[in-house]
């Protein structure tokens, strides 16, 4: 009986939930590095998290995954950081500590962590990279290992993060399509060289002030950009060019803010980004935009701006944050009812455009199913222009639990 | 003399009980509590049949119109752990922002936006919010057997021009309320089956139909308790992020 009454009171504290997954692509074209026009992707996810205290929570998640493409490493092992080239087949996504007393939380751990306003693009979310190996166009947030405190009064709040081990954003594997060859390169071997990774911590403040009419944030980070810059050299003995990853220094300035006018509300967000690293350029990026919603509608739409201060331009890069920038963006949601809603989301630059749609329904209450269909255009000389035989189709089925 | 005198002060204060801004503070008055917590289960019911079943759990913090809710959703699994806070004030609208697991960041909901269905349901985010009477014009339109009818204008922005209440007269309930907008009847929100909970008359089911769209939800209160401790720190945005 008081056994019983253990596990109640544990259970009480304990909150779980999660997803089984299973997503399929269709590519109408091949490329010249991937010839794959079908690639399927599955994935179980577990969240659980238990209240020790009232002051303390527990929180974890864990990842299993497999695919028909070798995007998902086969090896049946837990990694733990997130490093690596390809997907973990098991991966620990979260796992930290939540202390909280009066104003002040510290949270230890592998997390997720977000800064910024704005939606389609944010240049201030310095703390969180993202897997881009299924696509750059619609991708995944990646925990990072953390620490971070935050002291919340009613208006204001402090962000302190401090990342002593390096993640990188993961980057599109070099046979494959999101890996877009020029022409010329048809024939040329490229071959993984690995990464050199930082060998000192990142940290950053954001200071968070909401006024009744507005609210905007500072923020600071010092650290590195999760975005590689790549070292390329020929291998003598294979004819294979080498490329081998390496993150710049970043150090940005940043502010956004949110302001709700009478008719619609205008978010600007922007960063200011230098670095020491030769090669690295120093930079602005910036978002303006305005949203509104119109009956079932939720409407966004702006322009993602840049203006390089210094350096030239790298073309051994994968910058998919700045590939977004001069370029017209859009996101439009329609909630049909409680279980059924549609999605469009654009990106339109001079040289290359996409735009995406995605309808999804609820089925029962754990089952959701999202086809949906991306569509790429533009030239090689444009970031988004380059994946123009990238377009897809998809269809995810979704089991909550 | 002095009965006389009484009884003209009685009948004084009958008359007032009568005029509507009264009738309103009064019905305020009686729905006062340090805090509330429910568990609520929704049932939206879309063209005569049951579309969809969520569950919230409420938290309130201070006193009507002048409080602080969090609102997390605990069913069904695909939007567990979305929560809504939301900040009354006695002057003007309420804040709110929403916060979404799977994003990551709290969204605030600008004041232009509240007149969208809540996550599907037949709430928008303005019928969330708390506001204090002193936000309204009254009218008395009809003095029934059982309740009063009046009519209530928001002094401040509102996707509403004007709605409808009927209050109750034995308890001072609100037992339905028609709101409207330029164009006609939006909503009709029945409160039903009451219950005293710490001496606090509360409506244990509520079904708010969406005349526009021929929706209705209907949200039944479980574990409703009034007036246990709880911290103003818990009302916050880092709360809202930090889940329960």
């Amino acid at each position: 009986m008081t056994g019983l009454l253990l596990f109640a009171l544990l259970a009480q504290n304990f909150e779980q939930r999660g997803f089984i997954q299973n997503q399929a692509l269709f590519y109408p074209q091949t490329t010249s590095n991937d010839g794959a026009q079908a690639v399927d992707q599955a994935a179980i996810r577990w969240e659980a998290s238990y209240k020790v205290a009232p002051w303390l929570k527990l929180a974890g998640a864990l990842d299993a995954r497999a695919d028909t493409h070798r995007q998902v490493n086969r090896d049946a092992q837990l990694n733990v950081d997130d490093r690596t080239t390809q997907r973990p087949a098991f991966s620990l996504r979260e796992l930290n500590a939540t202390l909280h007393k009066g104003k002040v939380t510290a949270e230890f751990g592998r997390q997720i962590i977000r800064w910024g306003k704005t939606d389609i693009l944010t240049p201030t979310d310095r703390f969180a990279p993202k897997d881009y190996l299924s696509s750059v166009v619609d991708s995944d947030f990646l925990a990072v290992p953390a620490a971070r405190i935050t002291i919340a009064g009613a208006n204001d709040s402090f962000d302190a993060i401090w990342q002593p081990w390096f993640t990188p954003s993961r980057t599109p594997l070099l046979n494959q399509r999101w890996t877009a060859l020029p022409p010329e390169l048809n024939g040329v071997t490229i071959a993984d060289a690995g990464a050199r990774y930082p060998g000192r911590s990142q940290f950053g403040l954001r200071w968070n002030h909401i006024a009744p009419r507005y609210e905007y944030s500072l923020s600071y980070f010092d650290g590195f950009n999760n975005l590689p810059l790549f070292s390329a050299s020929l291998d003598p003995a294979t004819a294979a060019v080498r490329a081998q990853r390496f993150y710049p220094s970043m150090r940005m300035y940043g502010a956004d803010t949110a302001i709700p006018l009478p008719w619609l509300t205008v978010k600007g967000e922007a960063g200011y980004f230098t670095s020491t690293t030769p090669g690295a350029q120093d930079y602005v990026l910036y978002v303006i935009q305005v949203e509104r919603q119109i009956k079932e509608w939720s409407l966004v739409g702006g322009y993602a701006g840049e203006a390089v201060t210094s350096g030239a331009a790298n073309a051994l890069s994968f910058t998919p944050d700045r590939g977004f920038a001069k370029s017209f963006v859009g996101h439009a949601t329609l909630t049909i009812d409680v279980n059924r809603s549609l999605t469009v989301e654009t990106a339109v630059r001079s040289a290359g455009s996409f735009v995406r749609f995605e309808y999804s329904q609820a089925f029962r209450e754990h089952w959701r199913v999202t086809p949906g269909v991306a569509w790429i255009r533009g030239d090689m000389t444009d970031f988004l222009g380059q994946y123009h035989r990238n377009s897809y189709a998809s269809l995810g089925v979704r089991y909550s639990f | 003399m002095s009965k006389i005198i009484a009884g003209l002060l009685l009948a004084a204060s009958f008359v007032r009980a009568q005029e509507p801004r009264q009738i309103m503070e009064e019905v305020q008055r009686r729905q006062r509590s340090e805090s509330q917590h429910y568990e609520g289960t929704l049932e939206v019911i879309g063209n005569g049949s049951r579309i969809a079943t969520k569950r919230w759990v409420f938290d309130r913090i201070g006193a009507f119109g002048n409080s602080k809710g969090m609102l997390r959703f605990t069913v069904p699994a695909e939007v567990k752990g979305v929560g809504l806070l939301i900040v009354n004030h006695t002057d003007r609208a309420s804040d709110q922002w929403l916060w979404r697991p799977n994003i990551g960041r709290e969204q605030r909901i600008a004041l232009q936006d509240r007149s969208t269905r809540f996550f599907g349901t037949d709430f928008s985010f303005e019928d969330l919010e708390e506001r204090d009477v002193a936000q309204f014009d009254y009218k008395l339109l009809g003095d029934e057997k059982d309740t009063w009818k009046l009519q209530s204008t928001p002094r401040k922005s509102s996707q509403y021009t004007y709605g409808y209440l009927w209050v109750k007269k034995d308890n001072y309930t609100i037992v339905k309320v028609e709101s409207y907008n330029k164009k006609g009847l939006v909503r009709v929100i029945d409160y039903r089956d009451f219950e005293l909970a710490k001496g606090i008359w509360t409506a244990r089911t509520i079904e708010v139909a969406d005349v526009t769209r021929n929706s209705r939800t209907t949200l039944k209160y479980d574990k409703l308790e009034y007036n246990l401790p709880m911290k103003d720190g818990d009302f916050t945005l880092d709360a809202l992020r930090r889940g329960p």
